[in-house]
């Protein structure tokens, strides 16, 4: 569980807070998703709530941040060594550069946990199979395409089980089969009663997956809600948040009297062809009269 | 396990491949301490022909093992002979004559010695490092408790190339996009400039985030660190290790008592 109170944040360097004033709460299970602009505080949020920040980074920081009831203020970082999971943007930033091939990256953690190596193995060849990555296994990291790097990235993470992951845009280097392979992996994170903070950039899975979305903008928490809610919110593009195109034209349809009043505007593929197709339907009707 | 491109290792299943990396890091150092107990260019020369080529045979690493020998010891042997040959301090016996040079036998007497030292150090870790995976050598350390920061400064060196490789390769990939011609000779000095700056400052400007993900996975944790890789060894092998140790000792002796000057 994560719980966000009154928290702020400014980078040693920083003239103003990165974040300001943030709260929110993530519970057991849930997948909350946070959106926002470039240098609205994402990859800040995703630093504080995996304690690297400002444990690493240094810097003032005001306000409570508590994941599994523990203040993050009060447990060094290596306190949170398999309890939280931290994907970055850069894959290649995230491999350890000490490993020689792709099993042993992803064993890389386990072997600091001190895990034992029959256990090790199994849990590695799981995430493995789990990651698509099986064929790339005795493969060196560095001749992995930015894809698989991302995959292996997340797989170096998940293999250590944790109980809260924290995702920093982990399909920015993924095609639509990776990508779908990450959302695939968090849904199984979700079974296993993993919570999830996810920056994602690609709406139309995120509309899916997530139990709430946030929308940060200047370092403040500008919305918060259920993903219907939130990114059918017409302030979206203010934020710095591209809506998605076929909740544009549902509410561009609705401002013509072309949408049915009854439906909220749609955040998914399936919802926008329900309403779009409830309106034809509508229409057909009409002219049958 | 497969060869990795970064790694020389080379795939076998020879006895010397099945040893334990820590024997064979034994043998590497006391082969090379025991070159220097006697000074006499045919003993370090013996200690070659008469352990490290067969061991490089029996591995079936020799055509590997004498290619990197040729690349890496004939160049360090030739400047070797070229110094010490012209320019050995307080040497009289002239043998040739270059010129304004002085080609003196004390020199290249000096010089084949040192030559000769090399070969059997280079030899001995060049055999280590062809018939042992990188990988399983540093779980030999870590099993033995080297300091994991260590190990790990040891294995992030030799994955260093490729890394600076494929950054540099992005640098000039956008230097290119962004109209940078890379033609020739004087292009490809003329392009070195821009590209060094960009790659150290972005290597230093990594450094943190990798410093933040190798801590979020327990690097620097205080419990003792396991290995993935399963490291041969055997009772045959220590005693074996022990006994070279001795080798060693006794080496290091004969050379400080001046036994076999």
């Amino acid at each position: 569980m994560i719980e966000v109170k009154g928290f702020s944040f400014t980078y040693p360097t920083g003239s103003r807070p990165a974040l300001h004033d943030i709260g929110f709460e993530v519970g057991p299970h849930e997948l909350c998703a946070v959106v926002g602009g470039s240098g609205a505080g994402k990859s800040t949020l995703a630093g504080v709530v995996s304690g690297t920040i400002p444990h690493l980074t240094g810097g003032s920081a005001e306000g409570l941040v508590r994941v599994n009831g523990r203040d993050l203020a009060d447990i060094a970082l290596s306190g949170l060594v398999g309890e939280v999971g931290l994907v970055m943007q850069n894959p290649f930033n995230q491999i350890s550069g000490a490993r020689f091939s792709v099993r042993e990256e992803i064993a890389f953690g386990l072997e600091n946990m001190g895990v034992p190596r029959d256990e090790m193995a199994a849990r590695v060849d799981t995430v493995l199979h789990d990651l698509g990555l099986t064929k790339v296994r005795d493969r060196s990291p560095y001749e992995l395409s930015g894809g698989q790097q991302q995959l292996l990235a997340i797989g170096s993470v998940l293999v250590m089980r944790p109980t809260v992951m924290v995702l920093d845009e982990p399909t920015s280097q993924l095609d639509a089969a990776g990508s779908a392979l990450v959302f695939e992996a968090l849904g199984t994170l979700r079974e296993q009663g993993v919570t999830t903070l996810l920056i994602e950039h690609r709406m139309e899975r995120l509309a899916r997956a997530a139990d709430h979305v946030l929308v940060l903008d200047g370092g403040m928490i500008v919305a918060q809600g259920s993903p219907g809610e939130v990114l059918a919110d017409e302030r979206l593009e203010e934020w710095g948040v591209a809506p998605l195109r076929y909740t544009v034209a549902a509410r561009r349809a609705a401002a013509r009297g072309l949408w049915p009043d009854a439906r909220p505007l749609p955040v998914t593929l399936d919802a926008a062809a329900e309403g779009f197709g409830a309106t034809v339907a509508h229409l057909a009707r009409g002219d049958r009269r | 396990m497969s060869t990795v491109q970064n790694s020389p290792h080379a795939t076998g299943n020879s006895f010397v491949h099945r040893l334990s990396p820590l024997t064979k890091l034994t043998f590497a150092v006391t082969v090379t301490v025991c070159a220097f107990a006697v000074v006499d260019y045919r003993w370090p020369l013996l200690l070659f022909c008469a352990l490290l080529l067969p061991a490089a045979i029996g591995a079936k690493v020799v055509r590997r093992f004498l290619l990197m020998l040729a690349t890496f010891w004939v160049p360090v042997a030739a400047i070797l002979f070229v110094i010490q040959g012209f320019f050995f301090p307080e040497a009289h016996d002239v043998i040739a004559r270059f010129g304004p040079l002085e080609l003196k036998s004390e020199g290249v007497a000096y010089a084949l010695l040192t030559a000769l030292h090399i070969l059997v150090l280079m030899g001995g870790f060049f055999l280590l490092l062809l018939t042992t995976h990188a990988a399983t050598l540093m779980s030999a350390l870590s099993e033995r408790n080297v300091s994991p920061s260590l190990i790990y400064i040891v294995s992030a060196a030799l994955q260093i190339v490729p890394t600076l490789s494929r950054r540099a390769t992005r640098i000039l990939h956008a230097q290119q996009a962004r109209g940078q011609v890379i033609h020739g000779l004087r292009g490809r000095a003329r392009a070195l400039v821009p590209l060094v700056g960009p790659l150290i400052l972005g290597a230093f400007t990594d450094v943190g985030e990798r410093a933040a993900a190798m801590e979020t996975r327990g690097f620097g944790a205080t419990r003792r660190p396991t290995s993935l890789i399963t490291v041969p060894d055997s009772a045959v092998q220590r005693s074996a290790r022990v006994a070279m140790m001795l080798c060693a000792v006794a080496a290091v002796t004969v050379n400080v008592w001046g036994v076999m000057r």
